[in-house]
């Protein structure tokens, strides 16, 4: 782990962190309310509230390949609970906005990342989700072809699978949504 | 008032059994509501972890078509969809920059005028407790009936603003009108992992396995939701999970309008209740 940090680097992400944020890292005082209850905790490699503490330390490169920022599953009882108000959720979507942005690939949760990359591809070519041809991409994307295919057959006889897409008309409003923002 | 129906992309698809059974119940209700015209995803979970603006522009053009439509109130029963919208008007509020920049983009006029509500809100303010009462001509009465509300509909509060965020009771009192039993247990509003069912089911098999036990530890003879998601994961992945833990659970989950529709006297191949994973049969004996 890296000791020795650059005060000028640090600053700059704390400055970039907290201008999406629309918050103070400064203002978390660690006592870990977050961590304890979140709900996925047990899979984390540091838990919410040293995520918090580590960005404002300028530990950037543990922090942009934490497994944490791509397992919180914004449940927000982070937040909800924070007795200091601090967004806790938030920062998470700002710290994988930024490592999605750097063009930093998840080493350990690719999946979880594929999953959100191949979603919104979905939104921009259709403007809804074609949910059958949602799972099909992600699959092809993360080879896992056979897992949870069991579920298929009972779900097409279930009528849960459509099998054609509904898209949005003017697709070009979309399409126009995702230029201005992307 | 126009009344202005989001139904949102699982409403279409996976979880159609949700809009058949809201439909049934608004129409006895005798609540009309409008499809906003060619609306869009609101660009759910992925968005918001990806791309911040993008997350509040989506959503957006949503409630900019449905207000310039003259709608006032925007139902959304999906409760990651109710929450993008409510998030949005919520961002839009307070960052009038990023606000001209979608108006801008939109080519649209918008006041962020519009009042937003799940399906419960809805339920309970439109319809009103006194009027969903008086329509049950069939008393679900002996039936045990766990609410679970997951995360989105009561969190973040301030966002939100409905219900208490760590101990709802909105959804217990809509089923203690149709005379079943609410029943109490510990993980109401625990998550159920959501958005990552398929890229890491184990860790959503684990959280909603503990939900569902946790149910029927607590007398629950079935469980009834209002956010899709849930509904997928608890339904959905139920078999998977006696499975894997070797124990049986046995629990059918309902929308909660299909447990409204059956005490209003609609038949469960009416409400969809067919199309759910976990068969509802035996349950419904008890009552029907």
């Amino acid at each position: 782990m890296k000791t020795v940090i650059n005060e000028q680097q640090r600053r700059n992400f704390v400055g970039e962190v907290e201008s999406k944020l629309h918050d103070k890292l400064a203002k978390c005082y660690q006592c870990g309310k977050c961590s304890a209850g979140c709900p996925v905790n047990f899979e984390m490699d540091y838990t919410p509230n040293q995520i918090i503490k580590m960005a404002e330390l300028g530990m950037i490169d543990n922090v942009l390949n934490s497994k944490t920022i791509w397992l919180c599953v914004s449940c927000n009882t982070c937040s909800t609970r924070c007795p200091k108000g601090f967004e806790v959720a938030g920062i998470m979507d700002v710290l994988r906005e930024i490592a999605a942005r750097r063009g930093i690939k998840s080493k350990t949760e690719k999946e979880i990342q594929t999953f959100h990359e191949v979603f919104l591809d979905n939104v921009k070519s259709n403007g809804r989700i074609f949910e059958l041809e949602l799972v099909g991409k992600y699959k092809l994307k993360t080879k896992h072809l056979f897992r949870d295919m069991f579920l298929a057959p009972k779900m097409i006889e279930k009528g849960k699978l459509k099998m054609h897409s509904d898209k949005v008309s003017n697709i070009n409003q979309i399409a126009k949504i995702f230029k201005d923002f992307e | 008032m126009k009344l202005a129906y989001y139904p949102g992309c699982s409403l279409k698809g996976t979880s159609f059994e949700y809009e058949v059974s809201l439909l049934k119940v608004l129409e006895a209700l005798n609540i009309e509501i409008q499809e906003i015209p060619d609306w869009n995803c609101c660009g759910a979970s992925a968005a918001h972890n990806l791309n911040h603006n993008l997350s509040v522009a989506l959503p957006a053009r949503n409630l900019a078509i449905a207000e310039n439509s003259g709608f006032e109130e925007v139902l959304a029963p999906c409760a990651a969809c109710s929450s993008r919208l409510k998030t949005a008007k919520y961002e839009m509020a307070g960052d009038d920059i990023l606000k001209k920049r979608i108006t801008d983009s939109l080519e649209m006029p918008y006041n962020n005028s519009l009042n937003i509500s799940n399906m419960l809100e809805f339920l309970l303010n439109i319809a009103g407790k006194e009027k969903i009462k008086s329509l049950v001509k069939k008393p679900l009465s002996g039936l045990k009936v766990a609410s679970y509300y997951g995360c989105l509909l009561v969190r973040p509060p301030k966002v939100m603003q409905f219900d208490d965020a760590e101990k709802p009771v909105s959804m217990d009192e809509l089923v203690a009108l149709t005379d079943a039993v609410p029943v109490d247990y510990s993980y109401k509003t625990e998550c159920c992992g959501a958005i990552n069912s398929l890229s890491k089911p184990d860790v959503v098999m684990a959280l909603t396995g503990k939900i569902l036990y946790d149910m029927k530890e607590h007398g629950a003879d079935l469980v009834v939701v209002a956010c899709p998601l849930c509904h997928s994961n608890l339904d959905v992945r139920q078999r998977e999970i006696e499975r894997k833990y070797a124990e049986k659970i046995g629990l059918p989950v309902l929308f909660i309008t299909e447990l409204l529709g059956l005490s209003f006297g609609f038949s469960p191949k009416e409400l969809a209740i067919d199309g759910h994973m976990v068969n509802a049969d035996k349950v419904l004996e008890k009552i029907l």
